[in-house]
């Protein structure tokens, strides 16, 4: 048994290996920016969802405020930049201490709570955190911040209109994620928050610290999370409350998990490599006529993977490996 | 390329097709960046036929029209080339701007970018054509932060939100003097946004400087189910003139939550925005009569600008409704735009930028109220002054600057 588990651990990690490899490489020949732009998006997304998955799937607390912690990541890197001058190379690892603690914090009361009531807690701290950052005059209020152009340099994280750099700055994101994923699946914590997703009364009596538990699951999620907004703030060039911390993010974030697999390793990667490609490319594509058929083949797509998937994408390939379950 | 090619048969088919092909490089191509879908797509939609139009007035064969590439035909000194329009979707989501400028720059060369509505998607599309080094129009974005980035490639014709505050200002000042009856004490009433917040600072500063006292400073949550806490704070300050910074539904929410606890404001003069929707006025009905506000468009200043009521005739068979506010300052950038780029006389951006950088188009040569187009160093129009309009039987009059008036304000305050 262990024996198969840590031959298939190193196969991940081989096929992981693998792509990552292809996902630098391959970019180099292309030159066109939209399909540069989708590829980045899903990326930052594959890692978002990614760090999503580890609150969320792997120890079962369902979170629908992660905008909050990415918001709060793209404004930590974007504030210490502006008025600190400090380089968001070194700002991002601010941004993710920064999501991280947001996440205890939140984590702190409403982990208390158990069920749905996490999830709804989530849903109104990501609303409160919104409506602080609308109206804080030192973040920008409503007006935003500008992220100033500056000469392209790997310190300032500013490469012009040479797309590659972010693309390779993402993939970094996106490997870091997974390997943390991977890790995780392999160490004690993996069993405790399967553990607590199933079952909190049995597992408390096998021992598990609950509380502890849950709330190092958020850290880490809440860390990477802050991480991928400070990516993401610097890509844009110009972040306001709305564009970064509104709550749809909160779903964007955890949606390509959920319909990739919930709870496991490439779920999210699946997810994200299906989900943002068709939403940008149909609404770059389709979206000019203004008559929203873009939005309807994407709200499409996602019943039908609903309805004939509800494991997520991810059991199309579990169910070849292993035959009929 | 007429209908009748296509009606002899494959051969002239394929005639046609090399015909077009040779026929679109010559096109020179502008990107329009909008939110078709989404909040804000109704905006987008009407912006869309509004583009449309102009491009009509500036390709098509008509008679000619008295505004600036108002003769029609194309561009007459890059050899009649048409101008071809590529829209995008922004779904009003920064992000989504970017990306769509970036590609209907590298993809579909658009040689410029006329935009977009929000501040916010503004924001971003211009910091992708500073990069790429191509003109960004903006027809309609009023934040003033966005021209204070002194970015190169910026250009903006119409108004930004100091300047129409200050519009409204000047009017209170004017009518002062007029009636001998001046506001002594403003409300402020604004919603929490970029556009809200820009609106009611300015107007805190300029009610100071003209030494008028602040007695109501209510920021609001934008899109709220309720105001009628708010309406009870107006009412209780009771000032001369409330300045609302709202757009449709809250407009129409705070003129009936005021009528329903029975107060009737001594004068309304708001930041345009939802006050200038149509919707606005069907939802409002009798409670917008009186109402002001601030334009920069005046649908009947017929007598000053003639050229109006013909691109109306146009914009109206095409989109059935009036130019409005909106409509009308981006046929205004786009005819602006398309002036530049015949004078530059080569759809190169860098020359492109130094006629626009040239630009000097009298308010004459507008449908504007406007004293004309003429861009400071940082690409700001300096020559679009807004005018102050009132509602008499459903529908904006000019009221303000006096001379281009239709009809006389009602001014109740101090009376």
């Amino acid at each position: 048994m262990d024996n198969f588990i840590t031959r298939r651990r190193r196969h991940e990690l081989l096929v992981a290996a693998g792509l990552l490899v292809f996902a630098i490489v391959a970019p180099m020949f292309i030159k066109d920016v939209t399909t540069l732009n989708v590829i980045i998006l899903s990326l930052l997304f594959a890692g978002l969802a990614q760090a999503w998955n580890i609150l969320g799937g792997y120890c079962g607390q369902i979170s629908l405020g992660h905008a909050l912690y990415f918001g709060m990541g793209s404004y930590v890197s974007t504030l210490l930049y502006v008025h600190a001058a400090v380089p968001p190379s070194l700002g991002m690892f601010a941004a993710a201490a920064v999501g991280g603690l947001a996440a205890l914090l939140v984590g702190w009361p409403c982990f208390r709570l158990s069920g749905h009531y996490y999830a709804i807690a989530t849903v109104v701290v990501g609303e409160i955190g919104y409506l602080l950052f609308l109206n804080w005059d030192y973040v920008g209020g409503a007006t935003g911040v500008y992220i100033p152009i500056a000469r392209p340099s790997l310190l300032n994280l500013q490469f012009g209109k040479d797309k590659l750099p972010y693309l390779h700055l993402v993939l970094a994101f996106c490997a870091a994620t997974w390997l943390a994923a991977w890790v995780i699946e392999g160490s004690r914590w993996f069993y405790a928050w399967r553990a607590v997703k199933d079952d909190v009364v049995a597992a408390r009596s096998l021992g598990v610290n609950i509380f502890s538990s849950k709330m190092a699951a958020a850290a880490i999620s809440g860390a990477f999370t802050g991480l991928g907004g400070a990516i993401y703030g610097l890509y844009v060039g110009y972040i306001d409350p709305d564009s970064v911390m509104a709550g749809h993010f909160s779903i964007l974030i955890a949606l390509p998990a959920v319909l990739g697999g919930v709870g496991t390793l490439w779920g999210p990667i699946l997810g994200a490599a299906l989900l943002i490609p068709m939403k940008e490319l149909s609404s770059s594509y389709l979206g000019g006529s203004g008559r929203g058929v873009d939005l309807m083949l994407y709200g499409a797509m996602i019943v039908i993977v609903a309805l004939a998937q509800p494991q997520g994408v991810v059991s199309l390939f579990r169910r070849r490996a292993h035959g009929p379950a | 390329m007429d209908r009748r090619n296509f009606m002899i048969g494959a051969g002239a088919l394929a005639t046609a097709a090399t015909a077009r092909k040779a026929q679109a490089a010559d096109d020179v191509v502008i990107g329009v960046v909008y939110p078709l879908t989404g909040n804000g797509a109704a905006v987008g939609l009407d912006a869309k036929a509004a583009y449309e139009v102009a491009a009509e007035i500036i390709n098509g064969s008509h008679t000619p029209i008295g505004v600036s590439m108002g003769k029609g035909g194309g561009l007459d000194k890059l050899g009649g080339a048409k101008v071809r329009l590529v829209f995008a979707d922004s779904q009003n989501d920064p992000q989504k701007a970017r990306a769509e400028a970036e590609r209907l720059i590298t993809q579909d060369k658009a040689v410029a970018i006329v935009g977009s509505y929000t501040s916010a998607t503004g924001a971003t599309i211009s910091q992708v054509t500073e990069r790429y080094e191509v003109p960004y129009l903006a027809a309609d974005n009023s934040s003033p932060s966005l021209h204070q980035r002194g970015l190169k490639w910026f250009f903006r014709t119409s108004p930004h939100d100091e300047m129409f505050t200050k519009g409204m200002f000047d009017f209170l000042a004017d009518i002062a003097k007029k009636t001998g009856r001046p506001a002594k004490t403003v409300a402020l009433f604004y919603e929490d946004s970029i556009f809200g917040t820009d609106s009611s600072n300015v107007q805190r500063k300029l009610a100071a400087a003209a030494g008028m006292q602040v007695v109501a400073d209510i920021r609001y949550r934008a899109a709220s189910p309720s105001l009628s806490t708010e309406a009870q704070k107006l009412k209780a300050a009771n000032a001369d003139v409330i300045l609302p910074s709202s757009y449709t539904s809250d407009a129409i929410l705070i003129l009936r939550a005021m009528s329903e606890i029975g107060y009737k404001p001594k004068a309304i003069l708001a930041q345009a925005a939802g006050f200038q929707e149509s919707a606005f006025m069907q939802g409002a009905g009798a409670l917008a009569e009186t109402v002001m506000s601030r334009s920069s468009f005046a649908l009947d200043a017929d007598k000053l600008r003639p050229a109006i009521p013909v691109v109306n005739a146009l914009y109206k068979a095409h989109n059935n409704k009036d130019m409005n506010d909106n409509t009308s300052r981006e046929i205004t950038a786009l005819l602006t735009l398309a002036d530049a780029i015949n004078r530059a006389g080569s759809a190169k951006p860098e020359a492109i930028r130094a006629a626009l950088v040239a630009t000097d188009i009298p308010g004459s040569a507008t449908i504007m109220p406007w004293a004309g187009v003429k861009f400071d160093e940082m690409g700001q129009n300096t020559l679009c002054n807004p005018v102050i309009q009132q509602v008499f039987g459903g529908a904006y009059k000019t009221v303000w600057p006096f001379d281009l008036a239709a009809k006389d304000v009602i001014w109740t305050v101090g009376t």
